[in-house]
C-alpha cells in the first residue's frame, strides 16, 4: 500500500513538473520583444560606385540688392566688351574661346 | 575735338558740317532718347558721356541694363540714318553732357551739295556700324560658346 501511494505521488510530481515546463516553453515573450531595438527601413537609393554619399545641399543664392546686381551685370558687360574688342582687333580662335574673367558667370 | 563721323574732312568741311547742327545739353541723369522712339536726329558728343542701355527683366521687374558708354568725339543715334529710323537702345547722360544734334534731312541735303564730303561721312558711318556689328557679333559668339559649354557639361568635366 505504501509503495502504491509513493508511486502515485511520484507520478503526480512528474506530471506537475512536465506541465510547468510545457507552460514555460509556450508562454509569449512580450518583454523581450519590447526590448528589441526598432530596425530602420533601408532607403532604396540607386548605388553608384563613384558617388555613394548623399549630395550636399546646393547653396541658397544670396539675394543681393538690385543695385548691386545691376552693377555686377554692368561689370560683366564691360569685361565681355573688352574681350570682344580684343577679338575684333586680332581675330583668333583662342581669343574667341578664351574663358571670361567676369565673376558674374564664374 | 576729333569726331569719328567726320574723320578725313578738312577743318573747313568739319566746321561746315557742325554748323548744320544744333548744340544741346543733357543734365546729369537726363534722357537723350529711348528705345523705340522715332530716330529723327543723330548726335556727336562734345563733352561728357552718353550711356547706352537696354531693358531687361531682372527679378520680374524691367530694369535698364548697361550696354555701352560713349565718350566725346563719338557718335550716338545713327539709327536716324538707317531704316526703320527707330532707336534700338536708350541713351542717358551719367553726367552733364553737351552734344551736337544733326537731323538726317539736313545732313542728306548737304550731301547733295557736297558729294565728296557726303562720301567721306558715309564711309565713316559704315565703319561705325561695322565696328558695332563686329563687337556685338563677337560678344554673341562668346555667349553662345558659354551656353553650349554649360548645356553639354564641358565645363563641369574640365574641373
Amino acid at each position: 500500500m505504501d509503495m502504491f501511494i509513493m508511486g502515485l505521488c511520484f507520478t503526480f510530481f512528474c506530471l506537475a513538473i512536465t506541465a510547468a515546463a510545457f507552460a514555460a516553453a509556450t508562454r509569449p515573450r512580450a518583454s523581450q520583444a519590447a526590448a528589441q531595438p526598432e530596425l530602420r527601413a533601408i532607403e532604396a537609393t540607386p548605388t553608384r560606385f563613384f558617388a555613394d554619399r548623399a549630395k550636399p545641399p546646393l547653396p541658397t543664392p544670396i539675394a543681393v540688392p538690385i543695385e548691386v546686381l545691376l552693377q555686377q551685370i554692368e561689370n560683366h558687360v564691360r569685361l565681355e566688351q573688352a574681350a570682344a574688342e580684343s577679338f575684333v582687333a586680332y581675330p583668333s580662335h583662342a581669343l574667341l574661346h578664351s574663358k571670361t574673367t567676369s565673376p558674374f558667370v564664374n | 575735338m576729333v569726331y569719328t563721323l567726320l574723320q578725313g574732312l578738312s577743318p573747313a568741311e568739319t566746321d561746315e558740317v557742325l554748323a548744320l547742327g544744333s548744340r544741346i545739353a543733357v543734365p546729369s541723369g537726363g534722357s537723350l532718347f529711348r528705345l523705340g522712339e522715332s530716330a529723327d536726329r543723330l548726335f556727336l558728343i562734345e563733352r561728357g558721356r552718353i550711356r547706352l542701355s537696354f531693358p531687361m527683366l531682372v527679378r520680374n521687374k524691367e530694369e535698364e541694363v548697361f550696354f555701352q558708354e560713349m565718350a566725346p568725339g563719338e557718335t550716338v543715334g545713327w539709327s536716324a540714318m538707317v531704316p526703320p529710323y527707330r532707336f534700338t537702345l536708350s541713351a542717358t547722360a551719367p553726367l552733364e553732357t553737351e552734344l551736337i544734334a544733326l537731323s538726317p534731312e539736313t545732313f542728306l541735303a548737304f550731301f547733295d551739295r557736297a558729294p565728296e564730303v557726303g562720301r567721306k561721312i558715309s564711309l565713316n558711318l559704315a565703319i561705325l556700324v561695322g565696328q558695332r556689328l563686329q563687337l556685338v557679333q563677337a560678344m554673341w559668339m562668346r555667349e553662345m560658346q558659354r551656353v553650349v559649354e554649360l548645356k553639354s557639361g564641358q565645363r563641369a568635366e574640365a574641373h
